[in-house]
C-alpha cells in the first residue's frame, strides 16, 4: 500500500468548500486537517452531487481507495494502511480513549444536531445541497434532517430535552478538551493527532459554518483558548493552500478577525500575498513621497536659479542647464531607489 | 353527379358488409334518397319512394332490396354517386364524450361521393377502435331528410367496454428505451370519459433494468392536435458488473407531439447513480451522486421495410437528437446528444434471401461553461455489446454480435482490493461519446417446408463497430484513422426463429478483432430481441 500510494499522489475528496473552509463538512475537515498536520502531500477534490453518502470523504491512489464507512473511517484505513500514522505513541496513554470517545460521540453529536436541526438549516443546505438543483437538495436535506432526528433519538415529546442533553455534553467537552489543551497547541504532549485533527475540525465548522445565533457556536466562544488554538490551525494550515509540498508548521500569532474572501485550496496560499501587497503598498507610498519631494525641490531650484538672473535678457549657459538637468535627474533617480536598500548604502 | 336510374330495380336493399358498416334496409329507408329526389318524373325509383306501397311478402321485400343494391353498386363502379353528409348521429356513448368521437370522425364531413363516404367510414370506425374504449363500432349510412336532396346521414352506434380492466403480457423496445423489455401492464379504459387509458405496468429489460411506471393515454386533449402521453415512472438498472454503479430515476415524461414519422418527448427526471460495492474506478466515482434530467428528445423514424423482425426489402431511417439542460436551474444536466440508423434491405430473389446492411453512430457532449473539460454523464454514453440483434435493433448504435453487454470500449481499472472473491478482470467499461457501427446480414431460406412454414430461416453476418471518448479534451488525441483501425469486428452464421413476442437467434459468432479488455467470445450466442 505505501508503494502505490508512494506511485501516485494522494487525492482527498471530499465536500464543497465554504465559509472559508477547505471543505465545510464536519466529516470532511478532521480528515483534511491530519492529513495537513502530518504534512503528508495530496491533492484535494471535490463532489458536490452526493450530499448523502456515506463514503465521503475518502482517499484515492491509483486504485487504492479508503472510504469513510470502511473500517473505522478515513484516518483509520490510513493508519491501518501504514500511510499515515500519528497517533502510534498515544494509544498508550490513558486519556486517549475517553477523549476520543468523548469527540467522536458528544461532539459529533452535537455538530450533527445543530447543523440539521437546533439552526435553521441555511448552514446545511450551504454545504452540502448548493450545487444540486432545488427540487432535489430540498428533498434530500427533509430526508437528512428526519435521519438525524431517528439517529439521535429525537421525537415530540423528547425534543426540548434532548436537545439541553446535547447541548449539555457538548459543554462538558469543551471543558474538559480546554483543560486538556491549556495553553499548548495540542491535546497531547503538544503533539498532533488524530484527536486534534477531529477536535479542531469540530471547532472550525463550529465557529465559521454555524451562524451566531447558534448555542453550540456560542459555547465553544466561551473557551478562548480552543478558539485562539482553532484559529491558528487555520491560518497556518488550511491557508497554506493544499499544496503537494506541505508547509511547515510554526507558532505563530493567531490573528482574532477571521479573514473573508472566496476559497481556492487547491493551489495557491492565501497569507503571503496579502503581506506581500501590503509591504509594496507601503514602498510605493514611500517612493511616491520622495517623487513629490523631489519634484518640488527641483523646481525651487530651478526658480531660485532663475529668479536670481535678470529675465529679460539673461539666458543660461548650455553647461549650467545640463548640470541642473543633472541634478533633477539625480534627485528623482534617488527618490525612486528602494528604500530597503538604503542602508547598504 | 347523380344519375338517375331509368331501370326499376326488382331486388330488394342489400346490407354493406364492410367493417361493420351496415345499411338500414327493414323500415323501407333508402340510401340514395337523392337519386329519387332528383328523379322525379320516375316512377320506377332504385330505392323505393316512402309513399310506394310496401312489398307484401319478407322475400319480395328481399328481392326489392337486393335489386336496388345491385344497381347503386354497378352505378358506383360506372363512376361516382354524389352525395354530402348532412349530420353525423353518435348514439351508445353514455361514458365517452361526443367530442371524443366527433373528432375522429372529421373526414366524413368533407366527402363528396359515395365511395369517399365508403371510404371514409371505414376509417372513421378503424380510428374509434384504436381508441381501444369500445368493444364494437357500427357505422350505418342512411338517407338525409327528404328536404335536402342528395345528402345522407351517418349513424355511429358504439358500445362501450364493458370490463374496463384488462391486462397484457408482452415483449417491446420502446423507442427511448436501450433494448428490449418483457412487460406486463394492466391497463384501464376510459375512466373519465375522454377516451382516457390508464395503464400501470412492470418491464423488466434485458438490459438488467426494472422499471415500475403508470401512465394516462389521452387521444384527444381539447386543443391539441396529437395525443397527449404522460408517464411517471420510478426505474432502476443495474451495472454493477459492467461499470460498478446502480442507476435509479424517479421521473415523469410527457409526449407531447407524435405523428408517423415525429415523435417529441420531454423527460424530466431525478436520477442517481449509487455503488454500494464500493468498487468503482475513479471516473466512476466521480460521477455517482444525484442529477436532474431534464431533456427535449425528438425521434424521426421513416420505416420502409417490409418486417422490422426479417427485414426483406425496403430502407429505414432514424434519427434521434437529444437535448438536456432544458431548465431555468443551471445546476441541471447539460447535454447534446444525437444518434441516426441508416438501413437496407434488398431481396436477392432466391429462397427468400435478402441482403441487409446499415450503419449507425451517435455521438454525445456536455454544454455550458468549461463544457471541453467536464466529462459527459455515464448513462448517457454509448455502450455498444450485448444480446439483442442488431438487425433489429433500429435506433442508434447499440450491439455487435459476439460482444457481451457493454464488453467493449474504454476501460479503467475497478478499486484494488485484497480480496481473493474479487472481479479478477477488475475494470469498469465506462462506455464512449462518439459511437459508430455497421453491419451486414444475408438471410435466406432453409429449404424444408415446415421450416419455412414457420418463418425459421438461416443468417450469415458480419458487424463492426467502435467507441471513443471526446470529452475532458481527449478530442485532441482523436483521429479517424485510429479510431478506425481500433474497431472491434464479428462474423457469423446462425438460424433465426421469429416468434409473436420475439425474434430469437442462435448463431455462432467468431471474433475477428477485439482488444484484450473486450469482453467477447467466440462461440454460440442466444440472442433475443423485441420488435422495435
Amino acid at each position: 500500500m505505501e508503494q502505490v500510494v508512494a506511485e501516485e499522489e494522494l487525492t482527498l475528496v471530499t465536500r464543497k468548500p465554504y465559509f472559508d473552509l477547505p471543505t465545510a463538512c464536519p466529516l470532511c475537515l478532521p480528515v483534511f486537517i491530519y492529513l495537513k498536520l502530518a504534512h503528508f502531500p495530496f491533492r484535494l477534490d471535490f463532489n458536490s452531487i452526493f450530499p448523502d453518502s456515506d463514503q465521503i470523504p475518502y482517499v484515492e491512489s491509483g486504485a487504492y481507495v479508503a472510504h469513510n464507512n470502511e473500517n473505522g473511517g478515513v484516518i483509520e484505513c490510513l493508519k491501518q494502511d501504514g500511510i499515515v500514522d500519528l497517533d502510534s505513541e498515544f494509544q498508550s496513554v490513558p486519556d486517549w480513549i475517553s477523549t476520543k470517545a468523548m469527540i467522536s460521540s458528544w461532539l459529533a453529536d452535537a455538530i450533527m444536531y445543530e447543523l440539521w436541526v437546533g439552526s435553521d438549516g441555511r448552514s446545511a443546505c450551504k454545504i452540502y445541497y448548493s450545487d444540486l438543483p432545488w427540487p432535489i437538495g430540498k428533498v434530500l436535506f427533509l430526508k437528512q434532517v428526519y435521519i438525524v432526528k431517528q439517529r439521535l433519538g429525537i421525537t415530540k415529546d423528547n425534543a426540548k430535552q434532548r436537545e439541553d442533553e446535547i447541548y449539555k455534553r457538548a459543554k462538558i467537552a469543551y471543558g474538559a478538551l480546554s483543560t486538556r489543551l491549556g495553553e499548548q497547541n495540542f491535546l497531547f504532549d503538544d503533539r498532533p493527532s488524530s484527536l486534534d485533527a477531529a477536535f479542531l475540525g469540530h471547532a472550525l465548522v463550529t465557529l465559521h459554518a454555524l451562524p451566531e445565533t447558534s448555542v453550540l457556536r456560542s459555547k465553544l466562544l466561551e473557551h478562548d483558548n480552543i478558539v485562539r488554538c482553532a484559529e491558528k490551525l487555520q491560518m497556518e494550515l488550511i491557508e497554506s493552500g493544499s499544496s503537494s509540498s506541505g508547509p511547515q508548521f510554526r507558532s505563530v500569532p493567531s490573528s482574532s478577525a477571521p479573514r473573508k474572501g472566496a476559497s481556492n485550496w487547491s493551489s495557491k496560499p492565501r497569507s503571503k500575498p496579502k503581506r506581500e501587497k501590503t509591504e509594496e503598498e507601503k514602498i510605493f507610498k514611500r517612493r511616491a513621497k520622495y517623487f513629490l519631494a523631489a519634484q518640488l525641490v527641483a523646481v525651487l531650484l530651478f526658480l531660485s536659479v532663475m529668479g536670481g538672473n535678470d529675465s529679460a535678457g539673461l539666458e543660461l549657459d548650455d553647461d549650467v542647464m545640463l548640470m541642473l538637468m543633472r541634478a533633477l535627474l539625480l534627485i528623482e533617480t534617488i527618490s525612486l531607489l528602494p528604500t530597503d536598500l538604503g542602508p547598504h548604502y | 353527379m347523380s344519375n338517375p336510374d331509368p331501370k326499376p330495380d326488382p331486388e330488394p336493399q342489400k346490407t354493406f358488409n364492410t367493417n361493420d358498416i351496415d345499411e338500414e334496409g327493414d323500415e323501407g329507408e333508402d340510401e340514395n334518397e337523392n337519386d329519387l329526389k332528383d328523379d322525379e318524373d320516375q316512377d320506377d325509383d332504385v330505392f323505393g319512394e316512402p309513399n310506394r306501397p310496401k312489398p307484401k311478402t319478407r322475400e319480395a321485400q328481399y328481392r326489392l332490396d337486393k335489386l336496388k343494391m345491385d344497381s347503386l353498386l354497378q352505378r358506383m363502379q360506372s363512376g361516382p354517386v354524389s352525395v354530402r353528409v348532412h349530420d353525423v348521429i353518435i348514439k351508445g356513448n353514455t361514458k365517452t364524450k361526443d367530442y371524443i368521437i366527433e373528432a375522429e370522425t372529421e373526414e366524413l364531413k368533407s366527402v363528396g361521393s359515395m365511395q369517399e363516404l365508403l371510404k371514409a367510414s371505414q376509417l372513421v370506425n378503424l380510428r374509434l377502435q384504436a381508441l381501444e374504449v369500445f368493444d364494437s363500432v357500427k357505422i350505418t349510412l342512411d338517407s338525409g331528410p327528404p328536404e335536402l336532396p342528395g345528402t345522407a346521414n351517418v349513424i355511429i352506434e358504439v358500445v362501450e367496454t364493458a370490463s374496463p380492466l384488462s391486462g397484457q403480457i408482452g415483449a417491446y423496445t420502446k423507442a427511448e428505451a436501450r433494448s428490449s423489455t418483457v412487460e406486463g401492464s394492466l391497463k384501464y379504459k376510459n375512466l373519465l370519459g375522454h377516451g382516457d387509458l390508464w395503464d400501470g405496468s412492470l418491464a423488466y429489460g434485458y438490459d438488467h433494468s426494472a422499471e415500475l411506471s403508470t401512465g394516462v393515454y389521452l387521444p384527444r386533449l381539447k386543443g391539441l392536435v396529437t395525443p397527449v402521453t404522460a408517464r411517471a415512472y420510478l426505474m432502476s438498472q443495474d451495472w454493477l458488473k459492467f461499470s460498478s454503479y446502480k442507476e435509479r430515476s424517479l421521473g415523469l415524461s410527457l409526449g407531447l407531439f407524435s405523428s408517423t414519422y415525429h415523435d417529441v418527448a420531454y423527460n424530466l427526471a431525478w436520477r442517481t447513480l449509487t455503488d454500494p460495492s464500493q468498487m468503482s474506478s475513479r471516473s466512476v466515482r466521480r460521477q455517482l451522486g444525484h442529477n436532474l434530467l431534464s431533456s427535449l428528445k425528438y425521434t424521426f423514424k421513416f420505416d420502409r421495410r417490409n418486417s422490422s423482425m426479417r427485414p426483406t426489402r425496403g430502407y429505414a431511417f432514424v434519427s434521434t437528437t437529444q437535448v438536456g439542460g432544458i431548465a431555468p436551474d443551471s445546476r441541471s444536466l447539460r447535454f447534446l446528444r444525437q444518434e441516426f440508423d441508416l438501413r437496407f434491405a434488398v431481396p436477392l430473389g432466391f429462397y427468400g434471401a435478402a441482403l441487409n446492411f446499415g450503419i449507425s453512430g451517435g455521438v454525445v457532449f456536455p454544454w455550458g461553461n468549461g463544457f471541453l473539460n467536464k466529462p459527459s454523464s455515464l448513462p448517457e454514453r454509448f455502450f455498444l455489446g450485448g444480446n439483442i440483434s442488431p438487425v433489429c435493433a433500429l435506433g442508434g448504435p447499440t450491439a455487435l454480435w459476439g460482444f457481451k453487454t457493454r464488453g467493449m470500449g474504454p476501460t479503467e481499472p475497478k478499486r484494488q482490493v485484497n480480496d481473493e472473491n474479487a472481479d479478477p478482470s477488475g475494470v469498469d467499461f465506462l462506455g464512449g461519446d462518439l459511437a459508430v457501427t455497421a453491419l451486414a446480414d444475408l438471410s435466406f431460406d432453409i429449404p424444408f417446408r415446415w421450416f419455412r412454414e414457420k418463418g425459421i430461416h438461416a443468417h450469415v453476418f458480419a458487424c463492426a463497430g467502435n467507441v471513443a471518448k471526446l470529452t475532458e479534451n481527449e478530442y485532441r488525441n482523436f483521429s479517424v484513422q485510429k479510431f478506425v483501425e481500433s474497431q472491434r469486428s464479428s462474423v457469423g452464421v446462425g438460424l433465426v426463429v421469429p416468434t409473436s413476442l420475439f425474434r430469437m437467434e442462435l448463431n455462432y459468432c467468431y471474433i475477428l478483432k477485439k482488444f484484450d479488455h473486450d469482453r467477447a467470445k467466440t462461440g454460440v450466442w442466444l440472442t433475443f430481441t423485441g420488435a422495435s
